[in-house]
C-alpha cells in the first residue's frame, strides 16, 4: 500500500490502480466521464484532473485516471487552479453536446448533467453552431446511437475491446468530425451490448427497449438477482410506480459479475410483468373457481390428505426457503421431490452466461431435490397418487399440455397462471421473482439475494408461507402423517 | 376595551315614520339601477390573463403537442395529481406524452407545472368550471387538455411578461 495525501487527509492507495481510484475508495469525489473501474483508463475526457504536488516539484494539473499513485503525493482535488481546468474541460465537452436533457432519455442519472450542475455553467461562449449529426443511428437491435450527444470517452469502445474482447466499436474519422461509429457500419453482435448504454455516461447509447419509456427518477430500484441463468448476476430491478418492471441493470459484485450483464437477462422482464396473474381457485362442480386463499389451501390439503405416493414438484425458480419449505410439507406427506430442470441452451459463453436456465439449481440440488427434464418429470407423475406442482412458471416449464394430461391422480399448482387441466383440484398464486424475498445460490455456491421491488397482486402470498400453511392443514402439528 | 354608548335619537328619528320613507326612497331608487348581482352560470365571471385555471396542455402552431413528457410537472405537482408516460417520436423532437394524465380532483390549481415547464408545454388556462357525474371522469387525459397554442396566448405573453427579469427568450421551437 502506498500512502498519500489527497485534501489533506492520508489514506492508503493500491499501487497498482489509478489516482482517480484511490479517490474514490475513500470518498473522495472526482467526476469522471471516459474513466470507467472495469475498463483500462484513457484520460480522454480530462474531466478527472486534480491538482498533484510531488517532491520539490510546483504542483500541476494532471488527469487523476492516466497518474499512478506515488508514494508522498500530495493532491488537491478542490483547488481553484484544479476547479479551473475541469470547468475549462466542461465548456469543451458541453461545445456540442445538445442540452435537451428534458428529451434525453439519461437526464437524472447523466454524469454530464450533474456535473455541469454543479459547476454551476449556464452559458457557452461558443458563437459557432452546434455540430449537426445523426440523432438516431441504429446499431443492432439493442442499442441506439444519438450521435450529437455523444462526447467520445470511448468507454463503449473499450468495453467491447477490454471486457468482451471482441472489438466491434471504433472512433471513426478525425477532429471535430469524430463519430462512435462500428467496423464497415455492421450491426453490433453478441450478448452483452446492452452493457455500453449503462456505462455510456451521457445519453448517447440508449436500449431500443427502455428508450423513452420512463423518466429514471420514477423507477425505483431494488436490488435482486438475475434469474435467466444460474450465473445468478447481481442486478437491480427498477419498477415504475410499483407497476412494471422496466429494466435490469447489472449491479457491482466483484465476485460474480463486475459491472456487466448479458443482454438475455437485461430483457428478461417479459415474464415478471405478465398480466393475469392467478390468485387463488378451487375446483368446484362447475370446474375452477375463484374463492379466497384460504378456501383454496384447504381444497388442496383435502386433495393431499392420505395420499400415499405423493410427488412434489419445485420451478428451477424457487428460492432456497421455498425449498425448504417444499421440503418440509414432503416430509409430512412422504412424497418424491424433484424439480423441473429445462435443457441447457446455446446462450453459453465464455464470459457471463452459463447457458444452464435454472438461476437455482445449486440451492435446489443442496437441498436434496433432484433436477429432472419435463419429460422425465411427467414420465415420475402419471404413478403418483396427488401431486404438488409449485412454484413460478412451473405449468410453463413442464409443458401446459403435459400438465392437462395429468390422468390418474389429482394436482396442486401454485404458479403465477392458472392451467386448465382436468386433474386440478386448486390453484394458488405466487409471486415472481421481483416480488419475494429469498436467496439463490449461483453455480458456484455464492447466494443471491431478492428482495421486494414491487408487491404482488392482491391476495398473493409469499409460496413459502402457502407451503408452510399447507402442511400445517395436511396433518396437524405433532400428528405424523 | 371600548365602552360604546347608545347614540341618543333625534326627534326626527323617534317619530319614525320619515326615516320609513327615507328607507324605501333608496330602495325603490336602486330598483330601477343596473343590478349588481350576476346571473353566475349563465353570465361568466370575467377573465383575464391573470385568471390562474386548470391546466391545459399547448398544442404547437404545426399540430404537434409541445410536451416532450420530461416529467418536470410530474415532480413539481405539489397534489401529485400528473401522470406522464413517454414514448418516441419520428419527429426531430423525438420524445412525446403517450399517456398525460391530470386529476383535476386532486389539481389545487397552484400553477407549479406550467412554472417548471422547461419547454412552455403546459400553462394554466382560464378554465375554471369543474363538474362531472364521476370521478373518472375528472382524470383528464391527453385529449380532453389539448389546447391550440392561440387559445392560452394571452397566458403565455402573460406569463413571459412575469419572468422576463430572469427568462430572455423563448424555449419552445
Amino acid at each position: 500500500m502506498t500512502k498519500i495525501t489527497v485534501n489533506g487527509r492520508e489514506i492508503d492507495a493500491d499501487p497498482k490502480k489509478p489516482l482517480i481510484a484511490a479517490c474514490h475508495e475513500n470518498g473522495i469525489d472526482v467526476p469522471m466521464y471516459c474513466y470507467h473501474p472495469g475498463l483500462r483508463p484513457v484520460g480522454s475526457c480530462r474531466i478527472c484532473q486534480v491538482e498533484v504536488k510531488q517532491g520539490d516539484a510546483p504542483a500541476r494539473v494532471v488527469a487523476s485516471c492516466r497518474t499512478p499513485v506515488a508514494e508522498g503525493m500530495v493532491v488537491n482535488t478542490d483547488s481553484p487552479k484544479a476547479h479551473d481546468v475541469r470547468r475549462e474541460c466542461l465548456e469543451f465537452l458541453l461545445k456540442n453536446h445538445p442540452l435537451d436533457c428534458p428529451i434525453c432519455d439519461k437526464a437524472g442519472e447523466c454524469d454530464l448533467q450533474d456535473y455541469s450542475f454543479a459547476e454551476g455553467q449556464t452559458k457557452g461562449r461558443t458563437h459557432e453552431p452546434r455540430r449537426k449529426l445523426e440523432k438516431r443511428k441504429s446499431l443492432g437491435d439493442v442499442i441506439v446511437l444519438d450521435e450529437e450527444r455523444c462526447i467520445l470517452c470511448s468507454r463503449c469502445v473499450r468495453f467491447f475491446e477490454d471486457v468482451t474482447k471482441k472489438p466491434q466499436l471504433t472512433v471513426a474519422d478525425l477532429g471535430s468530425r469524430s463519430v462512435i461509429s462500428t467496423f464497415l457500419d455492421k450491426p453490433l453482435k453478441g450478448n452483452y451490448q446492452g452493457n455500453i448504454a449503462d456505462i455510456c455516461p451521457v445519453g448517447a447509447l440508449t436500449l431500443t427497449r427502455f428508450r423513452f419509456q420512463a423518466r429514471v427518477w420514477n423507477l425505483s430500484k431494488h436490488l435482486s438477482t438475475c434469474a435467466e441463468c444460474s450465473r445468478g448476476c447481481s442486478v437491480t430491478a427498477e419498477v415504475l410506480r410499483g407497476g412494471d418492471t422496466k429494466r435490469f441493470r447489472p449491479r457491482f459484485n466483484p465476485k460474480v459479475n463486475q459491472w456487466w450483464m448479458c443482454d438475455t437477462g437485461r430483457f428478461a422482464f417479459s415474464h415478471v410483468n405478465a398480466a393475469d396473474r392467478a390468485v387463488a381457485l378451487r375446483r368446484t362442480a362447475e370446474g375452477l373457481e375463484a374463492c379466497d386463499l384460504d378456501a383454496a389451501l384447504s381444497a388442496a390439503a383435502n386433495t393431499l390428505r392420505g395420499k400415499s405416493n405423493v410427488a412434489v414438484v419445485l420451478s428451477p425458480f424457487s428460492t432456497n426457503e421455498e425449498a425448504a419449505a417444499a421440503k418440509a410439507l414432503a416430509a409430512r406427506l412422504g412424497a418424491k421431490t424433484c424439480f423441473v430442470s429445462p435443457a441447457p441452451n446455446a446462450l453459453k459463453d465464455d464470459f457471463l452466461h452459463t447457458g444452464d436456465p435454472c438461476p437455482n439449481r445449486r440451492g435446489l440440488t443442496d437441498l436434496g431435490f433432484a433436477g429432472l427434464a419435463a419429460a422425465d418429470v411427467a414420465g415420475a407423475l402419471a404413478g403418483a397418487g396427488a401431486v404438488v406442482l409449485a412454484g413460478e412458471r412451473v405449468v410453463e416449464l413442464l409443458g401446459a399440455e403435459r400438465v392437462a394430461a395429468l390422468t390418474g391422480t389429482r394436482a396442486v399448482l401454485f404458479d403465477t397462471h392458472c392451467v386448465d387441466a382436468p386433474a386440478l383440484d386448486a390453484c394458488i398464486g405466487v409471486p415472481v421473482h421481483v416480488e419475494k424475498d429469498g436467496h439463490w445460490t449461483n453455480v458456484e455456491g455464492r447466494a443471491g439475494r431478492l428482495t421486494i421491488a414491487r408487491s404482488a397482486p392482491r391476495g398473493v402470498r409469499a409460496l413459502d408461507l402457502n407451503l408452510k400453511r399447507l402442511s400445517e392443514l395436511v396433518s396437524p402439528a405433532g400428528a405424523k402423517a | 376595551m371600548v365602552i360604546v354608548r347608545r347614540k341618543e335619537l333625534s326627534l326626527r328619528e323617534r317619530l319614525y315614520l320619515p326615516e320609513i320613507a327615507r328607507g324605501l326612497s333608496i330602495t325603490f331608487r336602486k330598483l330601477f339601477e343596473k343590478p349588481i348581482t350576476r346571473q353566475y352560470p349563465e353570465e361568466p365571471l370575467p377573465k383575464n390573463e391573470v385568471t390562474r385555471g386548470q391546466p391545459r396542455l399547448v398544442v404547437k402552431d404545426d399540430g404537434n403537442i409541445a410536451c416532450v413528457s420530461c416529467g418536470m410537472c410530474e415532480i413539481a405537482c405539489p397534489a401529485y395529481a400528473i401522470t406522464i408516460d413517454g414514448g418516441e417520436t419520428d419527429r426531430p423532437i423525438e420524445r412525446e406524452p403517450k399517456k398525460f394524465e391530470i386529476d383535476m380532483l386532486r389539481c389545487i390549481l397552484c400553477g407549479f407545472c406550467e412554472e417548471a415547464c422547461p419547454k412552455d408545454a403546459i400553462f394554466m388556462s382560464d378554465e375554471l368550471e369543474l363538474a362531472d357525474y364521476s370521478r373518472a371522469a375528472l382524470i383528464y387525459d391527453l385529449e380532453k387538455l389539448k389546447r391550440p397554442k392561440s387559445a392560452l396566448q394571452k397566458r403565455i405573453d402573460y406569463v413571459y411578461r412575469l419572468n422576463n427579469r430572469w427568462r430572455k427568450s423563448s424555449s419552445t421551437s
